[in-house]
């Protein structure tokens, strides 16, 4: 071959490389970018499957309609009918803000999009008469309203849920916000300086205080740390002066005493005892600083950063203090850890979804998420907490012929006005229902503001739930 | 109606384009395969017929070696069953001056630029040859 | 017999067949009964199947190009039919007319002697089409490259495309080494991709510059100056695109369209909205929705085919494109003419690498230049001007006849 033929095969080669990379580069796109950019708001394809889809109803654990869509001359309406009750669990869904909550992460489900093959095949032949899915959820509906009620008028969290399965049956946050409304008073709620918008359920992150202890507590029992600690009322750490409720000296604590009368500084001492390694790896097997997988959006809650602890810090840590930060989902695992025998239950929100002819087409089944402590630890803790409520800082919780198992705290925080926490379950013996509630700078304490919102709570929760 | 239709079509469109390529891709690779006897700097005899208006093989090219003969029987060189070709019709010569063609005596003769030839001849380039129905391009490099 | 019959036969069939099914799907849609759909199906059909007959006739060069293209072109036709009917039947008429041409410059190419020659001639020509799109151009999309005569828009970019294809091919084959003439022959090329970039058509700009390289490559005995060439084309690009704004805007879009997507973005991301939501077979023709992206018959036609015949019928799209180049190169190694060799490269490359820039602004692999799918897109000058092309192709895959009537010409 002469060498102008050599450079024409060498063009040839090179067009096949050039259009051969077309084909390459379409493949790759198909199968690895699509998905992450397919649900932009400015895919128009999406809406317009929300257009002929009826969007799927949201329903409670007793099938009682939570969130419907219904059809207004070619346009759908969303109704929420109880308004501000569901507004961080459901969420909403709005072409202008976008969705939340299960709305969003459900959506493709609502939506029946992802149904097998053939539905969609069926779907499509049949035309735009489509139905979504509908989405059952865990939550009792009238537990979440008996918890909305008791929170009214303040600013905080309940979460109620099953220790043995994971399953939630109350999730609120407050203050809320209407869905129903949104249009209307969307300027209003981002501007409100309480951000309403937030779940403060799971992406609230409050200075646990001393309900913190039971995980302290555990390390103790898991490493087989000194328990016996002498109290004179305060601390010198490193330094820093560490009190407890008005210096009350307890004098010579065990590990169960120093939890009913929840002593700082036998608890500071224990931290420090422990090391900073032994309470983290509790800490992190009670899911702090990891991910809780959720049905809807959840923060990690903090134990530390990276950097090391200080003496001081580990000792305020102990406590609650300093720099840890929780959810009120993630303590609620933690007293339903304790009430499970030491495993954590992946919590749920969704549990099953039906197709628009009531079948089943998926159940979210318990799984366990961490093994945190063995059954003895966890009985033995569950031993003090029923102590805490029978003698203890947390009196306000007890309920007539039930045995309730709970831990107070009071959580100073960077104003004047501390956190109320309760965590806590009942019956002791055979646990039916967890708690969390925290009041957001309430300004009291655990024991006498938190305590009693429970206590309503669990007594109900205990009549309905079998 | 529609709907089903365009379902059911779309599974039947990009099949048939694809065996539509692949038609094409299987012409162009009977063409390639016998193009593919062109190594080095041999001089070749290329058809002019379109080969799919004969009716018996015949391939697009051939190479010439230092004797080449043509003809309807197995046992030469290159063998094309023309009715209009003899059992052996017509030889090829490689030589250093040049490549030269002589009949062979047979039935029907063979042109060379439309005339018919007598003697061993040598061959231009560009020289279109006939042999029964089938024409050949002469090329020499 | 009969199956060697059908074996050869079949490309054809199909194309008929893909036709006559598309149509008969088309004439469901939308249940509005139309009766241009079946005079269309019928036109199409004959049009392609008398054409291809003829050029079995004629010819006895290529013939897998036509068929390949007349399949490009149905997908184009049954795509743009689904978009707009109305558009749909004035491109089966372009369709019409482009063979018409292809016929008109196959004979005239033919039977026409002394192409080679008119170095200057294809020079003035284009110098002239070029000025007069600059005065009586309208601005379409940023770019002022159409001329409206009596209604109808003509875009002449595309038929210099084809004078510069004659004007290189024309100066290789007179080539002495005379440094001056060399000078002005780069001169002169410059002058068309300047232009070019006046009239903000980066798109043709490129191709030009492309064909311009590639046939540098393969005949420009002064090696050096290739890679000046392309260096210098390099150094341009790059400064232009933090210098000129229109330019900048372009790689703004492919760089990171999604912080741009209301507008700079907007195009290319709806585009990959309409890929992605076809998957691997497409959504069914008529069931997706590729009218969200804007300019979708013409410069996104692609994305339309992905969107609703699946990336399976996007690859067929580039795998024809791919015979179609393989086929042009084939015709330009066994043309031992050497204008209609270096014509054959230059069209093919151009056809080729248009389809290239396109298809790879519309998926985003490179940035997007407004180009039209040779064949498939919707558009008068492009399928007149591709088919034109092809027509010369055509005449360049005779070898036999050109080289005797060559001989004859020069003896005379």
């Amino acid at each position: 071959m002469d060498t102008t033929a050599k450079r024409i095969v060498k063009v040839l080669i090179l067009f096949c490389i050039l259009l051969g990379s077309l084909v390459l580069y379409l493949s790759y796109f198909e199968i690895f970018v699509v998905a992450k950019i397919q649900d932009n708001p400015y895919n128009k394809r999406q809406w317009m499957r929300e257009e002929y889809v009826l969007r799927g109803s949201i329903l409670d654990r007793n099938e009682k309609v939570l969130a419907s869509s219904i059809k207004q001359d070619k346009q759908q309406i969303r109704n929420y009918p109880f308004k501000n009750l569901y507004s961080h669990v459901i969420g909403y869904s709005f072409k202008e803000y976008g969705k939340t909550a299960i709305e969003k992460n459900y959506n493709n489900q609502l939506l029946g999009i992802g149904n097998s093959p053939l539905t969609k095949v069926k779907d499509k032949i049949m035309g735009s008469d489509n139905m979504g899915n509908n989405v059952v959820l865990t939550i009792d509906h009238t537990l979440q309203k008996n918890a909305d009620e008791l929170l009214r008028g303040k600013k905080g969290s309940i979460v109620l849920m099953n220790p043995k399965t994971g399953e939630i049956y109350a999730m609120v946050s407050k203050p809320d916000f209407d869905p129903n409304t949104m249009r209307d008073d969307w300027q209003d709620i981002i501007e409100n300086k309480e951000s309403p918008l937030i779940n403060r359920a799971t992406t609230g992150l409050y200075t646990p205080g001393s309900v913190f202890k039971m995980i302290t507590a555990t390390s103790v029992m898991e490493n087989n740390s000194n328990q016996n600690y002498f109290c004179e009322g305060k601390t010198n750490i490193g330094g820093y002066v560490l009190k407890d409720y008005h210096s009350i000296a307890h004098g010579n604590v065990d590990l169960e005493k120093a939890l009913i009368y929840s002593c700082n500084v036998a608890f500071s001492q224990m931290g420090i005892e422990l090391g900073e390694e032994k309470l983290k790896s509790t800490a992190q097997k009670y899911m702090f600083d990891k991910q809780i997988p959720f049905d809807i959006m959840s923060k990690k809650s903090i134990f530390s950063e990276e950097v090391k602890m200080t003496k001081t810090e580990l000792g305020v840590s102990a406590i609650g203090q300093g720099k840890v930060l929780v959810t009120p989902l993630n303590m609620a695992m933690v007293a339903s850890t304790i009430a499970n025998d030491g495993n954590m239950m992946k919590p749920f929100l969704v549990k099953e979804i039906i197709n628009s002819k009531n079948r089943i087409i998926k159940m979210q089944p318990p799984k366990i998420l961490s093994h945190v402590t063995n059954k003895e630890n966890a009985n033995k803790l569950r031993d003090i907490m029923i102590q805490v409520v029978e003698v203890g800082t947390g009196k306000k919780a007890k309920i007539k012929n039930v045995r309730v198992a709970g831990k107070t705290g009071t959580a100073e925080n960077g104003s004047d006005k501390e956190h109320a926490w309760f965590i806590g379950f009942a019956p002791a013996n055979d646990p039916k229902v967890a708690i969390a509630v925290v009041l957001e700078n309430e300004g009291k304490t655990g024991g006498t503001s938190a305590a009693p919102i429970a206590r309503e709570i669990l007594k109900n929760a205990l009549n309905r739930v079998q | 109606m529609f709907n089903f239709l365009s379902l059911i079509f779309r599974y039947i469109f990009i099949m048939m384009i694809y065996l539509f390529i692949f038609g094409i891709m299987r012409m162009i690779y009977l063409d390639i395969s016998s193009m593919k006897a062109i190594i080095g700097n041999h001089p070749y005899l290329k058809l002019i017929n379109r080969k799919d208006q004969l009716p018996f093989k015949v391939k697009e090219v051939y190479v010439l070696d230092k004797e080449t003969t043509i003809g309807r029987k197995n046992g030469n060189e290159i063998v094309i069953k023309d009715p209009y070709i003899s059992n052996d019709h017509v030889k090829f010569y490689v030589k250093e001056e040049g490549v030269f063609i002589e009949d062979i005596d047979s039935a029907n003769g063979t042109c060379l630029n439309e005339e018919r030839i007598i003697d061993m001849v040598m061959l231009r380039n560009g020289d279109r040859i006939k042999i029964g129905q089938v024409e050949f391009l002469y090329v020499d490099y | 017999m009969m199956k060697k019959f059908l074996m050869n036969k079949m490309p054809q069939t199909l194309l008929v067949f893909v036709n006559i099914l598309s149509m008969f799907l088309l004439y469901f849609y939308k249940e509005r009964f139309d009766k241009s759909i079946l005079i269309s199906v019928i036109l199409l059909v004959a049009t392609i199947y008398i054409s291809n007959y003829i050029l079995l006739k004629i010819s006895s060069g290529d013939h897998y190009l036509f068929l390949v293209v007349s399949m490009l072109s149905s997908i184009g036709i049954i795509m743009i039919y689904r978009l707009n009917p109305v558009y749909g039947f004035r491109q089966i008429i372009w369709f019409g007319v482009g063979i018409v041409f292809y016929f008109i410059f196959y004979f005239c190419v033919k039977r026409i002697k002394g192409w080679k020659k008119w170095l200057n001639g294809y020079f003035i020509i284009s110098m002239i089409l070029f000025v007069v799109t600059q005065v009586l151009g309208t601005k379409i999309k940023g770019a002022t490259n159409w001329i409206r005569i009596g209604g109808i828009g003509i875009q002449p970019s595309e038929i210099i495309k084809i004078i510069f294809v004659f004007y290189l091919a024309s100066y290789y084959t007179n080539y002495t080494k005379k440094a001056n003439e060399k000078y002005k022959f780069l001169g002169v090329v410059y002058s068309y991709i300047a232009f070019l970039f006046i009239q903000r058509d980066l798109g043709t700009a490129m191709i030009f510059c492309f064909v311009f390289f590639i046939i540098l490559y393969i005949y420009e005995e002064d090696r050096k100056l290739i890679y000046y060439q392309i260096i210098g084309g390099l150094i341009i690009g790059i400064v232009s695109s933090f210098l000129i704004h229109h330019v900048q805007v372009r790689f703004i879009a492919w760089f990171n369209p999604w912080e741009y997507i209301e507008k700079e973005g907007y195009q290319i991301t709806q585009s990959l909205f309409a890929i992605g939501a076809g998957g691997f077979f497409g959504t069914g023709i008529g069931l997706g929705h590729p009218e969200f992206i804007p300019e979708v018959h013409t410069d996104f036609i692609f994305s339309a085919i992905c969107e609703e015949m699946g990336i399976f019928g996007g690859i067929a799209v580039i795998m024809l494109f791919l015979i179609l180049v393989y086929r042009g190169f084939k015709i330009a190694l066994n043309q031992y003419d050497k204008f209609f060799k270096i014509v054959a490269i230059g069209i093919t490359t151009t056809l080729g690498f248009q389809a290239f820039i396109i298809v790879g602004g519309v998926i985003k692999m490179i940035p997007l230049t407004g180009v039209t799918l040779p064949f498939v897109s919707y558009g008068g000058s492009s399928l007149v001007a591709s088919f034109a092309a092809l027509g010369i192709l055509q005449v360049a895959s005779e070898e036999i006849q050109m080289e005797q009537e060559e001989g004859d010409g020069y003896n005379s």
